[in-house]
């Protein structure tokens, strides 16, 4: 009896698992073996090159840091501007509509378009300093500069309207008598906003923050388009690397360093939630 | 300080439809007042307008000599008990309990003191750590109520708080907050479409209906002379019945003839005898109808009896007499006085 349910469970999670293992698992296991392989064909089973070249060399590790700025700035504005806005949507039926219109139009514009868009606004010369300089204003140089900020600028335009659409699902769903009661009870709109409704869209703001903050750290078209010449992310490193050097190892070290860091990253932010929430449970035993 | 509270004139006027048409109610200090009616009669938009949770469209909203109604609910310090509890979920029990003495600055060992007598008070002061999720739905309530008289509200709100609840914890909750209500003595409104928790709970009952309010009474007055059918019917069972009215008298259909209580009224649509106020007994020779069906219910029996055309509702308490069968020719004894029953005309049929 045993065996024959123990096959009918693996039989009933192939469909799912086995999809994972098979176009998931795999590749991913490919790129991490073959970073640990040499070059050519008459490469050496196993070796370090690759990981030490990467780790060794400060254009590679600049560009690993680039990467991470990359990824952390564009999430860290586009939040400060997606939880307001996701706040203002539950106000009122108006603003509803209002922000509700507003937020979309950048969905439907693809991320090239995106950067272009941003290139021929902000680019010296550009629309902006066109309309700007005869006010006597200045623009500072924000394409191709070396924080990036036209890459973040374009990375965030983009992904504002998807953490909008998360976040304020999830405060969507925050019970309208909840909101009602904290203000019954002389809570403000900004107190409500703070105690009430980032604590219970606090999963919808994770989920947002995690799909930008992954998207931005592998974008290769907005920082190619607009990023500096020096730093590089590693995602244009790893390009260059293999379309125009052929130095595939390097590139599979490079992609699996990147994972590496996400998941590193993520789970400082899973901690830092953690323990915020914990601190609050402490102060509720302490109180 | 006197928290008599005056609605004057108040509308409320949604997309396409007039919820509120110009409401005029005064609660004095300290008295328990419910709203009842049908569902969609206003009165929950009565309720939120006066927490200042939905906006009146015209009208004024005082609370003794101050003007209330553009102030936003944080600054009118009401405190309003919800159907759905509205607890915060993310907050431990006596978290929710001090969250409306933490938003008045209360000193933080005065809000551990006042929160454990607010929890003491609904009998839950072991349960002050845990989540509101860990908490059955009568104990929420609980929570919320607590959260409500904590911070000594002007006015204590209730939008169909037991409704949520089964019939059990209904009845038990039902009288611990009519128990702290008068300990306490706090101006109350009441919403509810339930109107033996109405006549259970309230000094005074406004019944409402399409956005006005029908007539308002104590639970006595109201059930024992209401002015209109709609009152009379909405408030427990009654029989409306069609009789030959001349003068101060009138002939019920199958002949017994009574005295009015109130002949003075004009227009009336029939005369309501409440089923309990019938007395029925097996005919032994001439009978007045005959028993169509019968429902025994413990404590009571119901009746339905056809007299003279009529079908009569006669309610007869446990133990009095045999349950009468299917068919039994019957007796009919009508209270010495009946009471003329008023069709209620909305504003808009009189204008």
């Amino acid at each position: 009896m045993k065996p024959v349910r123990l096959t009918t469970i693996l039989l009933c999670l192939l469909p799912g698992v086995g999809y994972l293992l098979v176009f998931f698992g795999m590749p991913l296991v490919r790129v991490v073996v073959n970073s640990f392989s040499g070059r050519g064909a008459d490469a050496a089973g196993f070796t370090l090159d690759p990981w030490i070249t990467l780790l060794t060399t400060p254009v590679y590790l600049d560009g690993l840091r680039f990467s991470v700025w990359l990824a952390i700035a564009p999430t860290a504005l586009s939040l400060l501007i997606a939880l307001p806005l996701s706040a203002l949507m539950q106000a009122n039926e108006t603003s509803r509509k209002f922000f509700g219109s507003l937020y979309r139009i950048p969905l439907v514009v693809p991320g090239i378009v995106a950067a272009f868009l941003v290139l021929v606004m902000l680019d010296r010369g550009g629309m902006a300093s066109r309309i700007l300089t005869p006010l006597g204003i200045t623009l500072p140089r924000l394409v191709r500069d070396e924080w990036g900020l036209g890459a973040i600028i374009a990375s965030s335009w983009k992904n504002i309207p998807f953490m909008t659409l998360i976040i304020s699902g999830s405060m969507a769903a925050i019970s309208k008598d909840v909101l009602s009661a904290a203000r019954t009870l002389g809570a403000s709109r900004l107190t409500i906003l703070w105690r009430i409704q980032l604590p219970l869209a606090q999963p919808g703001i994770t989920a947002a923050v995690l799909l930008t903050f992954i998207s931005s750290l592998g974008s290769f078209v907005v920082p190619n388009l607009l990023g500096p010449s020096y730093p590089l992310p590693l995602s244009v490193h790893m390009y260059t690397e293999g379309f125009t050097k052929g130095n595939w190892p390097l590139v599979y070290a490079m992609g699996t360093l990147l994972s590496i860091v996400a998941v590193g990253v993520l789970l400082t932010y899973y901690a830092i939630i953690g323990s915020l929430s914990q601190s609050d449970a402490q102060k509720r035993a302490g109180a | 300080m006197d928290t008599t509270l005056s609605i004057r004139r108040l509308t409320k006027q949604f997309d396409n439809t007039r919820a509120l048409k110009g409401i005029d109610l005064e609660v004095p200090a300290g008295r328990f007042v419910t709203l009842l009616g049908p569902s969609g009669c206003g009165k929950t938009t009565l309720l939120r307008s006066i927490a200042g949770i939905t906006d009146p469209t015209t009208g004024e909203i005082w609370l003794a000599d101050k003007r209330i109604d553009a102030l936003a609910p944080e600054n009118r310090n009401f405190g309003m008990v919800f159907q759905t509890y509205a607890l915060f979920p993310h907050m431990s029990v006596e978290k929710n309990v001090a969250f409306g003495l933490e938003m008045r600055n209360v000193a933080k060992p005065e809000i551990a003191t006042r929160v454990a007598a607010a929890l003491e008070l609904v009998g839950l002061g072991q349960h002050a750590r845990r989540l509101p999720r860990q908490l059955s739905g009568g104990q929420q309530q609980r929570v919320a109520l607590a959260r409500a008289i904590v911070i000594e509200p002007d006015v204590l709100l209730f939008d169909e708080p037991l409704s949520n609840l089964d019939a059990k914890l209904r009845d038990s909750l039902r009288e611990d907050l009519r128990t702290m209500q008068r300990k306490l003595g706090t101006t109350s409104i009441y919403v509810t479409h339930d109107q033996s928790e109405a006549m259970a709970l309230a000094d005074e009952i406004v019944v409402m209906k399409d956005g006005e309010i029908v007539e308002r009474g104590t639970p006595v007055d109201l059930y024992r002379r209401p002015r209109f059918r709609f009152t009379a019917e909405f408030l427990g069972l009654t029989n409306v019945i069609e009789a030959d009215i001349s003068g101060s008298e009138c002939r019920l259909p199958w002949g017994a003839v009574r005295k009015i209580e109130n002949p003075a009224e004009r227009a009336s649509e029939g005369i309501a005898i409440r089923p309990e106020d019938i007395g029925i007994d097996a005919a032994s020779g001439e009978a007045d109808g005959v028993v169509e069906q019968s429902m025994f219910l413990g404590a009571s029996t119901h009746y339905w009896v056809s007299a003279a055309g009529q079908e009569l509702r006669v309610i007869t308490a446990g133990g009095q007499s045999d349950i009468l069968a299917t068919g039994q020719p019957v007796k009919l004894t009508p209270p010495p006085a009946l009471h003329l029953l008023k069709t209620f005309e909305p504003v808009e049929a009189m204008a």
